[in-house]
């Protein structure tokens, strides 16, 4: 393996609920290598999707230092972090979340609207990341008119398009039929294999984990296995 | 331009409630711009009238009282004429053709007074000639002509409403003038309604041409000093302070339509403001989803400004396709009587304009910066 993709240290982060502090991650230390690919397990409330959500960059820690791509987060401002996000992260919900105006193809688009990519050269990049998920010929296609899999599928095509430095799962799988949860997993393990892209994905789901290099556990905000 | 596809779904995400935003402001920028129309129209007036040196001598109790035929000889006399000149009789007959709802501005007046009292009004000499010649004779604006298809030479009959007479008018020729309101009216000669009146000598006002700016208060002065203890005192004023009066007679007309368009503005902003809101709250996850994916809060902010932009702005344009059309095209007028001429103005519909993209800025604003602000983990977490 590489060299640290993501380096989470001594991180944490507590919630306020009406001023009563509520801790969710205390003092994590976790580094992810380029090119790795790693499940993050623990029950509901453990603070999976919260040290996510924290390497994603749209959230912050209350103490320690995230780094990821070699940028610490609580130095960068919103803007910062934004042009971060567009650049360097690649998010894959459990709901897909995509936008239901637009098609597959728009929706794919969308993070290319931030770069300076001409119309031409977004067409291409989509139609590939379309043809890596399998749904070139469904591009046409809104959200409505697509089945939970391939709902899912066009999201990963929208997380890849940018080719981002790392793709961050929340239970990408957690919505799914067998089947489709099979095909995701498939694409994850292709996308990690194949293109080298570093995953970090939250799952309940022991045999979805199965499918990541390593597994992290967590537990009352705290890791239970050495990172 | 890139985010146009994004913005314009967008705003047609939830059709039947764009269409009836969009349908919602379309109505209220009409009203907008008609009651605009009709106060631009007065001023219109006003200002042309505020350009000649024209006074008007009426009954003091105000134009349904009739003035006295003997004013004339005092009016033209060597007193006035030092202050004055092109003494003309002046009375509107409010006839219709053929029709009620045809209702041309109609003129009863002393031709060789007429021509150079009101000089803006350009016609041949040949016209002029047959106007003094025949006494059935009327001369008519183009845009007149135009209206009825009426021709040169042609035999017209208008229907007195409260004038007891049917005047039959052989049309001799066509008048031009800079103004398009001007070009709606006609002119027939006084002498021919007295006749048709059993020469009962009915003057309604006397118009006159001021000599100078500083000689119209010596003008009011002196007239009005004259017929004070008469059976017809006067009032005399200028052709500007008439039409005000005219149309004061509609009401403090300025003062509703000024608060009509307040009305629209507020109306127009609570209205797309409620659409915003709602466009808003289904949208919370997808902003979070949107700025997870890179979108800075001020790109968010933008997109939504702009879907309620391009909302308002279709609005604005149906608003103005439909009374450009009716107005300016079809040359429908809502009062042929007090707007022979009805036209929206340059000035009217950059208020209309601006009037929409205020509404569209104001609007969503507060349901466009709440998004852009929100937190993302706060947005992810929202079931809508």
């Amino acid at each position: 393996m590489g060299s640290p993709v993501v380096r989470v240290q001594g991180v944490s982060k507590t919630y306020y609920r009406d001023e009563t502090p509520v801790p969710v991650l205390e003092g994590i230390n976790l580094d992810i290598a380029e090119g790795e690919f790693v499940a993050l397990m623990g029950p509901s409330g453990s603070g999976k999707s919260t040290l996510l959500n924290l390497i994603a960059g749209i959230d912050r820690a209350s103490t320690g230092r995230v780094e990821v791509a070699g940028s610490e987060l609580s130095a960068l401002s919103e803007r910062e972090l934004a042009a971060f996000r567009s650049r360097h992260v690649g998010f894959i919900f459990q709901l897909y979340n995509l936008i239901p105006v637009l098609t597959a193809f728009e929706n794919v688009e969308l993070p290319l609207l931030l770069t300076p990519l001409s119309k031409a050269e977004r067409r291409k990049h989509v139609l590939m990341a379309l043809d890596v998920v399998g749904l070139a010929d469904r591009q046409d296609h809104t959200p409505r008119q697509l089945s939970g899999g391939q709902e899912q599928r066009v999201a990963i095509a929208r997380a890849i398009v940018t080719d981002p430095t790392l793709l961050l799962a929340d239970e990408p799988t957690g919505d799914l039929d067998k089947k489709s949860e099979e095909e995701v997993l498939t694409l994850l393990q292709r996308l990690n294999k194949e293109f080298k892209k570093a995953i970090v994905m939250v799952t309940h789901d022991p045999k979805a984990a199965a499918c990541a290099a390593r597994t992290v556990m967590l537990e009352k905000g705290a890791l239970i296995a050495k990172p | 331009m890139k985010f146009l596809p994004l913005i314009w779904r967008n705003a047609l995400r939830n059709r039947l409630r764009t269409i009836l935003t969009l349908a919602g402001i379309a109505f209220l920028l009409f009203v907008l711009i008609f009651v605009m129309t009709g106060l631009s129209e007065i001023q219109a007036w006003e200002g042309v009238a505020a350009t000649h040196r024209r006074v008007v001598v009426q009954h003091a109790e105000g134009l349904t009282a009739e003035l006295g035929i003997e004013l004339e000889n005092f009016l033209k006399g060597d007193i006035i004429s030092r202050h004055a000149e092109y003494v003309c009789k002046f009375n509107w007959f409010g006839g219709y053709y053929q029709d009620p709802k045809n209702w041309p501005p109609e003129f009863a007046v002393d031709p060789p007074a007429m021509k150079p009292l009101f000089d803006e009004l350009k016609f041949s000499d040949d016209t002029y000639r047959k106007f003094c010649e025949t006494k059935t004779a009327a001369i008519c604006g183009i845009a007149l002509m135009k209206k009825y298809n009426w021709k040169v030479g042609q035999r017209i009959t208008l229907i007195g409403t409260f004038y007891p007479c049917n005047p039959e008018l052989d049309i001799v020729g066509e008048f031009t003038t800079k103004d398009p309101r001007q070009e709606e009216q006609m002119f027939f000669r006084w002498d021919y309604l007295d006749e048709l009146l059993q020469n009962k000598k009915i003057v309604s006002t006397y118009w006159m041409k001021a000599r100078s700016d500083e000689d119209i208060p010596r003008l009011k002065e002196l007239i009005d000093a004259h017929t004070k203890n008469s059976s017809y005192p006067t009032e005399t004023i200028t052709e500007k302070e008439f039409a005000a009066q005219f149309m004061s007679m509609m009401g403090n007309i300025k003062a509703i339509v000024g608060g009509i368009g307040a009305l629209v503005l507020v109306i127009m902003i609570m209205m797309t403001a409620n659409t915003m809101a709602m466009a808003a709250r289904e949208r919370v996850t997808e902003v979070a989803v949107m700025r997870t994916l890179g979108f800075r809060s001020g790109q968010i902010l933008a997109i939504m400004v702009s879907e309620s932009l391009l909302v308002s702005l279709l609005g604005a344009g149906i608003a103005l396709g439909v009374s450009l059309g009716v107005f300016n095209g079809l040359k429908l007028s809502p009062s042929p009587i007090y707007f022979p001429v009805f036209l929206v103005e340059p000035k009217t519909m950059v208020v209309a304009l601006g009037a929409a993209v205020t509404c569209g800025l104001v609007s969503s604003m507060v349901p466009a910066v709440r998004s852009a602000r929100r937190k993302i983990t706060d947005g992810l977490r929202q079931v809508v």
